[in-house]
């Protein structure tokens, strides 16, 4: 007689689909029965962590601090409002990457006349850069958490995931360069991968939104890009915040 | 005016704060469960309560019904926590041995002992928050949010694969991981009652 391991147990107490045959052995076998029951009075303790109770008026107190953080109404689809916001954050990381690049390849003759730059250190640079790339990631981000939360889509809502795609490619490619160029590879490699994706978003087909959407969510799930993104970037605020600035 | 769960999801879908402003108010506490689970203290959960209405104002003409508003808000609620818990690169347990403590009076084990107990209860339970705490400060962010969404929340393993952002299979096995920590970590409670 084979035996329920200790994952089959688990699956059993969370009464997990297609657990029928281990439920079935386990009425049967004594063995696996006494290690169910043990398993059970483990977790069993688990039950008894109780979270501090919130008064009443807690959800009042929760809309009274996020109001006004709610300035910007929520929109049916994506219109003009929302692509500035977008338009306006790919942009400063821009300008942030030439801040960088001004000081890094411009000198001793600065393409851009900014005493400011100029002044800047290979460090402080370097900082701006890291700051570049984790808001970069943080922009995929957004973009992958949409694509992985829609299952059904409208042509006009998959045009503008299509710019805001592009945009990154864009803005990507900038940050790559920028760190090839110090010979970084680690996170070179990931902006790498994270733009033959965004490449394929870009060029997401028109004439089946609903499921070049869902295309788009099984590449980002086969390859688990989301959470390598929220890794990578967390890493980087993480150094960042902890005054390291090295990619 | 007063809304049912839909109907306000449904306005709050067309940017009307008043109906947002009904689902905040009737889902805080649930999502303040999670991040309280997840984070281990009352501060950080009640600034990641807000994280996760904040970004669901923003996202939620993304929100499709295929789950409930309130599992879709968990999913975000997780999510938000995971990059919170990262970025601080820890776990701040409320328990305290009390006393200075000025959370002590919320620390999640003292709860255990609640309802009168008899001096026998309350020093199990005193136990199982000595080794509980450090049981689960010792999961890593995606072992722990797994374990917290499958054992507390009763989600089902897609779901937190869905909101850890990984496939089901690695949802699956960071939950064996954590009950086997737990487990390890708990078994001389587990046997003792």
């Amino acid at each position: 007689m084979t035996h329920l391991t200790e994952e089959d147990q688990i699956l059993v107490y969370y009464n997990e689909p297609g657990t029928n045959n281990a439920k079935k052995h386990l009425a049967e076998c004594a063995e696996c029965k006494a290690a169910a029951d043990s398993l059970a009075r483990a977790l069993s303790v688990c039950n008894e962590w109780t979270v501090p109770e919130r008064p009443p008026e807690f959800g009042h107190d929760v809309w009274i601090r996020l109001a006004p953080q709610l300035d910007v109404p929520a929109r049916k689809a994506p219109g003009w409002h929302g692509f500035r916001l977008w338009a306006a954050a790919a942009g400063f990381a821009v300008l942030l990457l030439a801040v960088f690049l001004a000081g890094r390849y411009s000198r001793p003759t600065p393409v851009m006349d900014a005493p400011v730059m100029a002044a800047l250190s290979d460090q402080a640079r370097e900082r701006i850069l890291a700051i570049a790339v984790a808001d970069h990631l943080d922009r995929v981000q957004i973009l992958l958490t949409e694509i992985s939360n829609t299952s059904e889509t409208s042509p006009e809502v998959l045009a503008a995931d299509r710019d805001r795609a592009e945009d990154l490619v864009q803005e990507g490619r900038l940050m790559r360069q920028s760190l090839e160029a110090q010979g970084e590879s680690a996170t070179t490699s990931f902006l790498d991968e994270v733009e033959r994706f965004l490449v394929e978003a870009a060029h997401a087909p028109d004439s089946a939104p609903t499921q070049a959407v869902a295309d788009l969510r099984d590449r980002i799930e086969a390859g688990s890009l989301l959470f390598k993104v929220q890794i990578v970037e967390s890493n980087l605020r993480s150094n960042l915040s902890n005054g390291e600035h090295k990619l | 005016m007063s809304y049912g769960e839909d109907a306000a999801l449904e306005q709050a879908r067309s940017g009307d704060s008043d109906a947002f402003r009904v689902l905040v108010e009737r889902h805080s506490t649930a999502v303040f469960r999670l991040a309280y689970r997840m984070t281990g203290n009352e501060t950080d959960a009640e600034d990641m309560v807000q994280e996760t209405f904040l970004r669901a104002w923003k996202e939620i003409r993304r929100f499709d019904g295929r789950a409930s508003f309130g599992t879709w808000l968990h999913r975000i609620c997780a999510n938000r926590t995971v990059d919170f818990l990262r970025s601080r690169n820890r776990w701040q347990p409320a328990l305290t041995s009390g006393g200075d403590n000025p959370d002590a009076e919320h620390d999640p084990f003292r709860s255990l002992a609640s309802d009168e107990p008899s001096p026998e209860r309350a020093a199990q339970s005193a136990e199982a928050g000595a080794m509980l705490e450090p049981a689960i400060a010792a999961l890593s962010e995606i072992e722990r949010t797994a374990f917290v969404l499958r054992h507390y929340e009763g989600l089902p393993i897609d779901e937190i694969a869905s909101a850890l952002g990984v496939q089901a299979g690695a949802a699956r096995h960071s939950i064996f991981r954590a009950v086997r920590k737990l487990r390890r970590a708990l078994e001389p409670i587990g046997s003792a009652q």
